[in-house]
């Protein structure tokens, strides 16, 4: 063993980090080195002195209370086996207050219900230490109207029947002034439109449903750009106009359609009992998702499995990732942008990412620069809440690098990466 | 149980929905991750403040945590970037003050002292010690600090605490280096001598000196 060699694992030696072999090597050449001898026995000296910063404190009592409050109303959240009262709300939400893990705003989401235990969403707000100010549902009161001429009926009725609306969630770094305006603006939008629709002529047994379309994924953002993917409010609104009518046609009894866009699932939700603003006093099913493109990439059972078995955390990994990934290659962007969202809404965040990162090679063959970068945003996110955070950081500096005009993607990686990331200043080298 | 589970079983257990997997989690790491942050920081009640928001986090992230991190990396790493974020609002809200500015025109990660707050029970020279410690810790450059602490309190190895704070191995250890070299000067200064030195626990590994 060299000199250098040895020199540069002596702190290595000291903290017992080699082998028992390369041990002894450096062990021989300090034993005939005057100067390593001397570095040697100088780091030893310094951490004897500095001893003592190896004796642990103790916080103080109650330290752990919050947080195995915490870790229980999530364990219970998370593993709650029936599924038959849990939603999963695709896309950008924030439902009712409760907290979106702020690692992946888009994410599936559970929302607990049915007369169960209701301070789970409030403790669950409680861990993010966030607010629902950001809340992106609103119950509104039934448009399920029995008929016209069972109007009494139904407002009798209208205790039980709710619709839940989802709007993208609006994120912290959102200037909070255009979040709001933005927020009202879109409930108005979704007021005038459910009495429109509740007000319109419709035959006689029928229901009204109305859905809430949610473009997910948008090429030329008009308006607010909200958290990463939300796609914006007022466009959402326009489709959801549109939904409206033709879901009436489809419609089903007692029923409320929540549709995320995109290829995401469709939700029923039915409220049993008007607990303004608390999303565990109602029942919640799922109905048939919609026909829509790509929805065959995930197989059928994966979905019905979802809704049969206790899923662990970590469950709706199970979708087959390699298999996904492969299969989408020969697509086009939009389609592979599609599958990435559906992997990511799956819990798939690795999955996710590499095929965002594939859309955005894409889109950035086609010059599409906004969406390339919005691919790469949505890449950081997905390794975010993978905990990839060295490969996040990776695909964010090729975003910066790469798309440096595109601020809102950038500053939703930078959102992403907020938990973990590192200041410029003392990240280099010294 | 016959034998202790590893972090990362009882983190498995906890994603499956067991909350007493988590509860030994949080029993094994606590003064740990206290004591790093009280180092760091210098602060017993910031430093209590974000040891909760790290295990916070902990619980937050548990579902999307994949096992191919070690927990004890994923923990650090967190209340690491939380001393990082500290250190900035601080220097938002820093007056002005004499020695604000570290080295290089760089801000120090905090300015606060050491409270009082000393065990009786602990041996005196480790009384005496650990304020001139921690005094010493707060006035090496921030990366130094972190570096020195993660690796001699935390128990890190070089490797990782490179890929937490994201540079080279090389350079962590340089760090180290002079973190080491620069206690050593500061504590001999303040008349921390070798028998007090020799009152403490031992540092574990490479105590016999030629």
């Amino acid at each position: 063993m060299t000199h250098a060699e040895s020199r540069d694992l002596l702190l290595e030696l000291a903290y017992g980090e080699l082998d028992a072999a390369r041990a002894a090597e450096v062990e021989r050449h300090v034993s005939s080195c005057p100067e390593c001898r001397e570095e040697k026995a100088a780091l030893e000296e310094a951490r004897r002195m500095a001893a003592p910063v190896r004796e642990l404190e103790e916080p103080s009592p109650g330290f752990d209370d919050r947080i195995l409050r915490a870790a229980r109303a999530q364990a219970q959240l998370e593993h709650d086996g029936n599924v038959g009262e849990v939603i999963e709300v695709t896309g950008s939400v924030r439902p009712l207050g409760v907290d979106v893990a702020r690692i992946d705003a888009h994410g599936p989401v559970k929302t607990r219900s049915a007369g169960r235990r209701r301070p789970l969403w409030v403790v669950r707000t409680a861990v993010a230490g966030s607010v629902a100010a950001a809340a992106a549902l609103a119950l509104v009161v039934g448009n399920t109207l029995e008929t016209r001429r069972n109007a009494e009926k139904a407002a009798a009725a209208r205790s039980s029947d709710f619709e839940i609306r989802v709007q993208p969630a609006a994120p912290q770094a959102v200037d909070s002034a255009l979040r709001e305006a933005e927020a009202k603006k879109g409930q108005d939008d979704l007021d005038r439109k459910a009495s429109e629709v509740a007000g319109a002529p419709a035959p006689p047994q029928e229901k009204n449903d109305v859905g809430v379309h949610l473009p997910l994924r948008k090429r030329a953002p008009s308006g607010v750009r909200i958290q990463g993917s939300g796609g914006d409010a007022s466009e959402s609104q326009a489709k959801a106009a549109a939904n409206a009518k033709k879901e009436r046609a489809a419609a089903v009894e007692n029923r409320s359609v929540v549709q995320a866009g995109g290829g995401a699932l469709t939700q029923k939700v039915t409220e049993e009992k008007p607990s303004e603003g608390n999303p565990s006093g109602g029942k919640l099913s799922r109905s048939t998702p919609p026909a829509v493109p790509l929805r065959d990439v995930e197989p059928p059972q994966t979905v019905a499995a979802r809704q049969e078995t206790p899923r662990p955390m970590a469950g709706a990994k199970a979708y087959a990732p390699a298999a996904t990934a492969e299969a989408h290659r020969s697509l086009e962007a939009p389609a592979v942008e599609a599958n990435a969202q559906q992997a990511r809404h799956a819990g798939n965040y690795r999955v996710a990412a590499q095929l965002y990162r594939d859309a955005a090679a894409m889109r950035q063959r086609e010059n599409d620069s906004s969406t390339a970068a919005w691919n790469l945003a949505h890449a950081v996110e997905c390794l975010s809440a993978a905990g990839q955070f060295v490969e996040a950081r990776k695909v964010r500096d090729e975003l910066v690098r790469s798309y440096p005009a595109e601020a809102s993607a950038l500053a939703a990686a930078a959102r992403a990466l907020r938990e973990v990331d590192v200041p410029a200043a003392s990240s280099s080298p010294r | 149980m016959a034998q202790e589970r590893t972090d990362e079983e009882l983190l498995a257990a906890y994603q499956q929905g067991d909350p007493g997997a988590f509860e030994s989690l949080l029993r094994r790491y606590r003064a740990p991750l206290f004591t790093f942050l009280l180092r760091m920081l210098g602060d017993r009640e910031k430093a209590e403040d974000l040891a909760q928001e790290t295990f916070l986090r902990i619980v937050k992230g548990a579902p999307d945590w994949e096992h191919r991190a070690r927990f004890q990396t994923w923990l650090f790493t967190i209340a690491r970037n939380l001393c990082v974020d500290q250190s900035r609002r601080d220097r938002f809200r820093r007056a002005d003050s004499l020695d604000a500015e570290g080295k290089d025109g760089e801000p120090p990660m905090v300015e606060s002292v050491p409270g009082p707050g000393i065990d009786p029970e602990r041996g005196a020279a480790s009384a005496r010690i650990r304020p001139l410690l921690q005094k010493a810790l707060l006035s090496l450059p921030a990366e130094q600090r972190e570096v020195f602490i993660l690796r001699e309190q935390a128990g890190v190895p070089f490797r990782e605490i490179a890929e937490m704070i994201g540079v080279n191995e090389n350079t962590v250890k340089s760090r180290m280096r002079y973190a080491l070299e620069a206690l050593r000067k500061a504590l001999a200064a303040a008349g921390v001598s070798e028998e007090a030195a020799a009152e403490e626990p031992a540092p574990g590994v490479g105590l016999g000196r030629a």
